[in-house]
């Protein structure tokens, strides 16, 4: 017991004193709990640039406590688990401060097996950089009469004169029927919530390479006027997450999804922002 | 033929910002730390085609053999076979223009490589002239660990 | 559609695949495809003054390198040679694929290599994605390729413990897959009982959409050569044939509609043609292994319905009896797919490579037992796009 990958577990915590950087721990006071399972407990002190760890059965003062097994801890020390990948499947928990968590790592240089210290190894070097590139995009017509229409506080739809399609954001032509769409309609701007996209994941707004504030709601919504899936893109109003149900059509099955209205902005521009999001219609 | 409105076309202005991080590899990780740590040049060579790459590759693009050990000392002066001026001024270059942009063919290369000449006026510089590496302490991994090239007076 | 049959059949000579992973430090994108490279060789006995072009692929966002395959020519061996770069977003190796077939069946070229690849450590996967979106709208709404939009529509038509449930049995039994190959990036070795604590602790992205179900984010390249008959029989003792693919393309953006079924979709328009120009009328029987595009659990299961043109809860069926499984009846992604591994714009690519790996028998731990003489292979990508591609071993069809 307590040996994966030829490595023991207590080894890894009794190299922690060796393989410590003070420089990494800077403004650090804090405790840090290790369950690794059947292996035992461990409780690392960081404070004032120094480090303690022990042995420890009762973990209940830490300020995060780490649950893992013997294989995923090894694995983790020696590079052969990736940390996300053992969050994602459960096999790594973090009950606590998890910012806390994710600074060890640059409190420690990397744990090498004893006997198999070699010389060191090439520096591997890389860049960050967020590269930024200024753009312009032309609205073209189409686009351009209906981000006026925004400006307007009126959402437009163009419509296919073969098969009667609304489309809105509005395309030069109906992909399916291969001709061009010809005659403007306006429509909403109240309709039914459709599907909801409850997003927890903080992905960067690639406009601004800013991250996204969580959780929001992405929403397609069938605007009054339209039909079957000619639904309108938008965010839903963040606090109102929780309040709304979506439709549903499914055969002969039909559920009404919750009344949205848009909210203008005071300052329109013509853009996807002059609406700064639906909310529910009371 | 029915003419298109173009009065409702205009321009928004956008941004594309996203982080990216780049990784040298071994064997360009080994070519960087040596200009950085030793302040030299070192290049690989291909036995089967004879021809030593600075910079240095893993492969041989020609035959595909794998090059990767056969580091070969090179030195820090050699030849500009080719120049450009670069005279027009944008943000991401790495000087202030006019600059020389040459390629320089190093003592010992069979390859040139691309990097900046300075201390010389760019209305002067022609082919075959001298120039030896003048290295900076520059954090950030790149070429720029060599900062530029000037001329050996003779 | 002017579809016609090929001029001459095209085998697959020769396959490599880099071991996938969340990093690749040691080696930048030039080194790292030409791992792939030099093992398709080495399988196919060739040397690179053999090959005759070189098709290349990936999505250029996620390094934010522009024509990566002038730079690659350091590790793809095109130096001198006729060479075509091919970008189509996920489908991009399955681009690849028709590419190299194409050029082949039409006698442009006797033998040509294909290269997919992707360093998506080097970049942001998501932001990358969500780039493709249309500037003036959809870039301030989309999430790259994160949606729950599967996940939704399987709870309203099954409920939500039978399709949370299906999701999970198809995820875990993608990583029992995982597990058996070795060049798979996550293999967690999940077990059937922490079904529960997963269902309700791994950490939600979108909806129901968590991220144990969502695929990796890897890097690694695919290499794959395809040859002329009569050169793939002196190179080849067991060519791998491809039959036919086909692409679908559908208007550009994500469709937040909520409609249920019956909709089209393009992967069973796709499915549906080209079953039915090789008279193929239950694909369930004909087929011995299908390697699915599946970005996540909830499209996993849902596409089944769609790939095998099922009806009612036959999918479901499928994934709730472990039919799914290596030896089961049908067995999907033999290689754990994409959610254990997923290189983009290799990844397509990588279920042809697996696909024909499970006809000519050698596999390895993951092969499938018993015999295996047709093979599919999807490719998915951009908003809902579809290339699917069958492949034989023998030319007997």
């Amino acid at each position: 017991m307590g040996e994966y990958y030829g490595i023991d577990v207590a080894d890894i915590f009794n190299s922690m004193a060796s393989r410590f950087r003070p420089e990494g721990a800077e403004g650090v006071d804090a405790a840090i709990g290790y369950d690794v399972g059947e292996n035992g407990r461990w409780m690392l002190s960081v404070r004032q640039n120094q480090m303690s760890v022990d042995r420890c059965d009762d973990l209940s003062g830490c300020d995060v406590v780490v649950r893992v097994d013997g294989q995923t801890f090894v694995g983790l020390n020696v590079g052969k688990i990736d940390a996300m990948a053992a969050l994602g499947a459960a096999k790594l928990k973090v009950e606590g401060d998890f910012n806390l968590f994710a600074a060890t790592g640059k409190m420690f240089t990397k744990y090498v097996p004893a006997g198999q210290e070699v010389a060191p190894e090439q520096e591997l070097l890389m860049v960050k950089r967020t590269i930024s590139v200024k753009q312009r995009f032309a609205t073209g017509p189409i686009m351009g009469t209906f981000l006026q229409g925004l400006k307007e506080k009126k959402i437009l739809a163009i419509q296919c004169p073969q098969c009667g399609r609304l489309q809105s954001p509005p395309r030069e032509i109906c992909a399916p029927c291969r001709v061009r769409n010809d005659q403007w309609v306006e429509i909403g701007p109240a309709g039914e919530m459709r599907m909801l996209e409850y997003c927890y994941y903080a992905s960067p707004d690639p406009l601004t390479g800013e991250t996204r504030e969580t959780p929001y709601g992405a929403i397609g919504i069938l605007l009054d006027g339209c039909r079957n899936d000619e639904v309108f893109w938008h965010l839903l109003r963040p606090d109102q997450l929780d309040e709304v149900q979506m439709g549903i059509v499914m055969g002969e099955k039909v559920v009404h999804g919750s009344r949205l209205r848009p909210v203008w902005s005071d300052n329109r521009t013509g853009s996807i922002n002059d609406i700064k999001y639906f909310e529910i219609d009371k | 033929m029915q003419k298109d409105d173009f009065s409702k076309s205009y321009v928004v202005e956008g941004k594309l910002a996203l982080p990216y991080t780049y990784f040298a590899g071994r064997v360009g990780s080994t070519f960087l730390t040596t200009l950085r740590d030793q302040k030299k040049i070192m290049g690989v060579q291909c036995n089967q085609c004879e021809k030593i790459f600075v910079p240095p590759r893993q492969t041989c693009e020609r035959c595909l053999s794998d090059i990767r050990d056969n580091w070969v000392p090179i030195e820090n002066s050699g030849e500009v076979v080719n120049f450009t001026v670069v005279r027009e001024q944008d943000k991401h270059l790495p000087r202030k223009t006019p600059y020389i942009l040459g390629l320089i063919k190093l003592d010992g290369a069979d390859t040139p490589m691309v990097h900046i000449i300075d201390g010389i006026d760019p209305e002067k510089i022609t082919e075959g002239v001298r120039v030896r590496a003048v290295y900076t302490n520059e954090s950030d991994p790149s070429i720029l660990y060599i900062d530029h090239f000037e001329p050996i007076s003779s | 559609m002017g579809y016609k049959k090929r001029k001459r059949h095209v085998g697959i000579v020769g396959i490599g695949e880099t071991k996938f992973s969340s990093h690749r430090e040691d080696v930048n994108q030039p080194e790292m495809i030409h791992e792939a490279v030099r093992q398709a060789l080495d399988d196919a006995g060739l040397q690179i003054d053999d090959i005759d072009c070189v098709v290349h692929g990936n999505m250029e966002l996620f390094e934010m390198v522009h024509q990566p395959d002038m730079w690659h020519t350091l590790g793809s061996g095109a130096y001198g040679k006729s060479s075509f770069r091919l970008t189509t977003g996920g489908t991009t190796g399955g681009t690849l694929v028709c590419g190299a077939d194409n050029l082949v069946a039409s006698g442009m070229y006797d033998v040509v290599l294909a290269i997919g690849f992707e360093k998506l450590q080097e970049g942001h996967t998501t932001g990358g994605i969500t780039n493709m979106a249309d500037p003036l709208w959809a870039r301030k709404l989309q999430s790259g390729a994160l949606t729950a939009q599967a996940a939704v529509k399987l709870i309203a038509e099954f409920g939500e413990e039978r399709a949370r449930r299906a999701a999970m049995t198809y995820r875990i039994i993608m990583d029992k897959h995982a597990c058996k190959n070795p060049n798979a990036h996550r293999a967690f070795h999940l077990e059937w009982d922490q079904m529960e604590d997963l269902m309700a602790h791994s950490p939600p992205l979108i909806g129901d959409l968590r991220l144990i179900h969502m695929c990796s984010q890897s890097d690694g390249a695919c290499a794959i050569i395809f040859a002329a008959e009569k050169k793939a029989r002196e190179i080849s003792e067991a060519p791998v044939w491809i039959r036919d693919h086909i692409t679908v393309h559908r208007e550009e953006t994500l469709n937040l509609a909520n409609n249920y079924y019956p909709i089209d979709t393009t992967h069973r328009f796709a499915a549906e043609t080209l079953y039915e120009r090789n008279g193929i009328e239950n694909p369930l029987e004909y087929f011995d292994v299908f390697e699915m595009y599946d970005p996540s659990a909830w499209w996993g299961v849902d596409w089944l319905r769609d790939f095998f043109l099922l009806e009612g809860d036959e999918h479901i069926k499928m994934v709730e009896n472990r039919e799914i499984m290596i030896g089961g009846k049908m067995p999907i992604n033999p290689s754990g797919g994409v959610i254990a591994t997923n290189p983009i714009g290799a990844t397509a690519m990588v279920r042809v490579a697996e696909a024909a790996k499970q006809i000519r028998g050698d596999a390895g731990d993951h092969q499938v037992p018993g015999s295996v003489e047709h093979g599919l292979a999807s490719s998915f990508g951009g908003t809902m796009w579809t290339v699917l591609t069958m492949l034989e071993k023998e030319t007997n069809w």
